[in-house]
């Protein structure tokens, strides 16, 4: 009789392996599509991707990132097919998504985004819960964020221009009663910022002012060079309509484009922030750089410069 | 001698080394998942450290939890329950000490390694190719010891008992083999196949089969009640070797791995309540008449809670693998949670009440404390829910994050709650296994002490006098 029930349990066992683990190595042989993601170095890029995807690896991103895209999904770009994956060994499709998922996520971001973002996720996205990565070499760093900009080859459009504001606050432009490039207007805009701006964005405008540290997500910091590409409507529609997601007030809150004159601050104090507002922003070349991770670490988080060392674009990430 | 020392004869001392290893690895695997749940509420606690760097505490806390803490813990209780169901010795005490120090430096290897990133990227299958050879070595010393005990037996017939645990260290080997995939190169979609696979059979093929046997073996022993229904155990027994195995792609639903695959694999997630509820009708009908010695009885009360989280677990999983519902959960910390239901809840508490039960049986020696047991209980209980709680909630508002395109910058703020409540309830947790290790050192080390004391003293007097 025991002879039989061990008979059982091995014929049941192999035939259950030869069902659900030999079966689909032969009946389930997807030919490569053509879109899976390409690990080539690139001489000029002085980044290699291959190596990059082992950095990965190494870190355990994907317990928290998947790589692949559902029917369900929204916003990650196209489905994603069963050919995408032939050289994807290990298979990195990951078990939860506590961060966003990374199918198609190359070229989203610019290279020194990510990096900063790998450093000090939260100096970048705030109120994330990614951990930070600062103990990465240089060499890994580069590695990873090539890496991460060849995921998804280049099935997804890249992202070649900024948000804009909507075409209402373009019409604004036509209607603005103050010169947004002159001295005079930028000091009257600096009285206002005082008084309704820097508690939160601080007196600098470095986003440190009293208020942040009880804030969840932490004010914009407007030193940033970044912020020189901000056009005056941008500027005047984040001003007039908050940040979604955020404490930003509304401060356009009660007027409407046809009676301009309610709202906490008038139109034309809104202007005069802007005028002060794009002064702010520091350039590049007059930021303090650092050449190393281990430097930039007890760089305070309001100020986290730019990398000049290798820097470096990926193949088919992008701008 | 220095060989009885390092490998010794004694009789029980196998099982006994084992379940000290078992406490003693299930401090810091179960401390890490502590640590990472601490750093998820605050992702700044530690910084520019690799080693607790949350990915890789993770690592650690899945390998060192089901590696080293249940794993080693069940060998334990499979060394001391099964010369007791065949009323002979163990075949070779020797042979299992062996294995109890090549299992150790294992556990050694793999934290170091994990903790530094050393990994094959593979979850549930982080370890590397030495680590691996490794844990075949001991699983097949393991099998060879137990298979040989059974040949060896003073009694013909075989309690159901053992039918799971020889099943289970049939299976295991061959699964843990074919899991692995150090050696070869499969191509990514089918490395995922083969890898849910491996990450859904250590579960069937280990945890559930060797727990369950366990269930079998305590709650007639505690109870002093006969088996309601051998027939049903046999049942059940069947049923799970039928239908555990195939279940793995349930863990890759909208993947595009072939649908028919999928189908197998959901089918067979459904059928599994058949076997799950004859086990347990079996279970509670064997409790009949005996049920206020969970009261009592801290064996008792581990194990029937054990069976009930059991319960919950096996209609949780057939109900999330279904095509609908895991369209909406998947992906999400409720997963999370289920996967603690069914390691932590069921086979952790199962493991506790095989060491309560069998430990003072091995060494002799009874428990030092009834009271640490119960705040044993209590701690890991409660904080148990409350994790369990915490992550299915966090867990739902995740899923409809994802299902209603709420970008994620929103939904994770909404969450931050419960992050919280689930650090507290790993501090709960982490406490009350501290107490059990405490609990299991008084136990075993300081009365020799306190004996010897007392005998030096009166050798003392005697030479005074």
């Amino acid at each position: 009789m025991y002879r039989a029930g061990a008979l059982g349990v091995l014929i049941t066992f192999f035939l259950i392996i030869w069902a659900t683990v030999l079966m689909p190595m032969v009946l389930f042989n997807p030919k490569p599509s053509g879109n899976g993601n390409v690990y080539s170095y690139d001489e000029k890029a002085h980044a290699d991707p291959a190596r990059g995807r082992r950095v990965f690896v190494r870190e355990g991103c994907f317990y928290c990132h998947t790589q692949f895209t559902r029917l369900q999904d929204r916003g990650y770009g196209p489905l994603v097919k069963a050919g995408d994956y032939v050289f994807e060994t290990p298979h990195q499709l990951g078990t939860a998504r506590t961060g966003p998922d990374l199918t198609n996520e190359g070229g989203k971001f610019p290279s020194e985004w990510q990096k900063a973002h790998l450093i000090n996720p939260r100096a970048v996205k705030p109120g994330s819960i990614m951990p930070s990565f600062s103990y990465l070499s240089d060499k890994d760093m580069n590695d990873l964020v090539a890496y991460i900009q060849t995921l998804g080859n280049g099935r997804e459009k890249k992202v070649t221009a900024y948000v804009e504001a909507p075409e209402e606050y373009k019409l604004a432009l036509a209607t603005k009663t103050v010169d947004t490039n002159s001295d005079a207007a930028a000091n009257a805009g600096r009285g206002l910022y005082i008084q309704n701006c820097a508690a939160c964005h601080g007196m600098e405008g470095l986003g440190n002012g009293p208020n942040s540290i009880s804030l969840e997500k932490k004010p914009a910091n407007f030193t940033r060079p970044f912020y020189k590409q901000y056009p005056d409507d941008f500027w005047f529609y984040r001003i007039t309509e908050g940040v979604p997601g955020t404490r930003m007030p509304r401060w356009g809150d009660g007027a409407t484009l046809a009676d301009p004159r309610g709202g906490i601050l008038t139109p034309e104090q809104r202007w005069y922030l802007v005028a002060y507002l794009k002064t702010l922003s520091k350039d590049r070349d007059r930021e303090e750089t650092v050449d190393n991770l281990r430097q930039l670490n007890k760089v305070k988080v309001e100020q986290l410069p730019i990398l000049t060392k290798e820097q470096w674009e990926p193949p088919s990430g992008g701008e | 001698m220095l060989v009885d020392r390092i490998l010794s004869n004694q009789e029980g001392s196998a099982s006994r080394n084992f379940m000290i290893s078992a406490i003693w690895w299930s401090l810091f695997a179960m401390g890490a998942g502590m640590f990472a749940g601490l750093e998820f509420s605050n992702p700044d606690l530690v910084h520019n450290v690799p080693q607790l760097a949350m990915p890789h505490l993770r690592m650690w806390h899945v390998n060192g939890v089901a590696i080293g803490w249940l794993s080693m813990g069940y060998v334990g209780a499979i060394y001391y329950m099964v010369p007791s169901l065949a009323k002979t010795r163990l075949w070779s005490e020797r042979l299992g000490n062996f294995t109890m120090w090549a299992w150790n430096l294992l556990m050694v290897g793999a934290f170091c390694t994990l903790l530094n990133g050393v990994t094959e990227g593979r979850e549930y299958a982080e370890l590397c190719a030495v680590l691996d050879v490794m844990a075949l070595v001991a699983l097949a010393c393991i099998s060879l010891n137990v298979y040989m005990t059974i040949v060896h037996r003073k009694v013909k017939k075989l309690y159901v008992s053992l039918w799971y645990f020889l099943g289970a260290l049939f299976w295991f080997p061959l699964v843990y083999l074919i899991g692995q995939r150090t050696f070869v190169y499969l191509p990514g979609l089918n490395d995922a196949i083969v890898g849910w696979f491996y990450g859904h059979n250590i579960l069937g093929m280990w945890f559930t089969t060797v727990g369950v046997g366990m269930m079998y073996y305590l709650l007639p022993r505690t109870t002093g009640n006969p088996l309601y229904s051998h027939g049903l155990s046999m049942l059940g027994f069947w049923g799970i070797a039928l239908f555990y195995a195939p279940t793995g792609t349930h863990h890759i639903l909208q993947s595009p791995v072939p649908e028919w695959l999928k189908a197998i694999a959901v089918i067979s997630s459904v059928f599994l309540l058949v076997p799950v509820l004859t086990v347990l009708t079996n279970f509670f009908m064997t409790m009949k008449g005996k049920w206020q010695l969970m009261v009592t009885d801290m064996p008792t009360r581990f194990t029937v809670t054990s069976c009930m989280f059991y319960l919950f677990t096996c209609v949780q999983g057939p109900f999330q693998a279904t095509r609908w519902i895991n369209w909406y959960v998947h992906f999400s910390q409720w997963v999370v949670g289920h996967a603690h239901l069914a390691l932590l809840g069921t086979f952790s508490f199962i493991l506790s009440a095989a060491i309560y039960y069998g430990l003072p049986r091995v060494s002799g020696r009874q428990w030092h404390s009834q009271g640490l047991i119960r705040a044993h209980w209590w701690l890991k209980f409660l904080g148990f829910w409350l994790m369990l709680a915490s992550l299915t909630i966090a867990g739902l508002v995740q899923a409809a994050g994802w299902q209603f395109g709420i970008p994620i910058d929103q939904w994770s703020m909404q969450i931050r709650p419960y992050w919280f409540l689930r650090a507290i309830s790993g501090i709960m947790i982490v406490l009350g296994q501290f107490i059990f290790a405490y609990n299991t050192y008084k136990t075993l080390y300081t009365p020799a002490r306190a004996e010897a004391k007392a005998r030096a003293k009166a050798q003392a007097a005697e030479v005074r006098a």
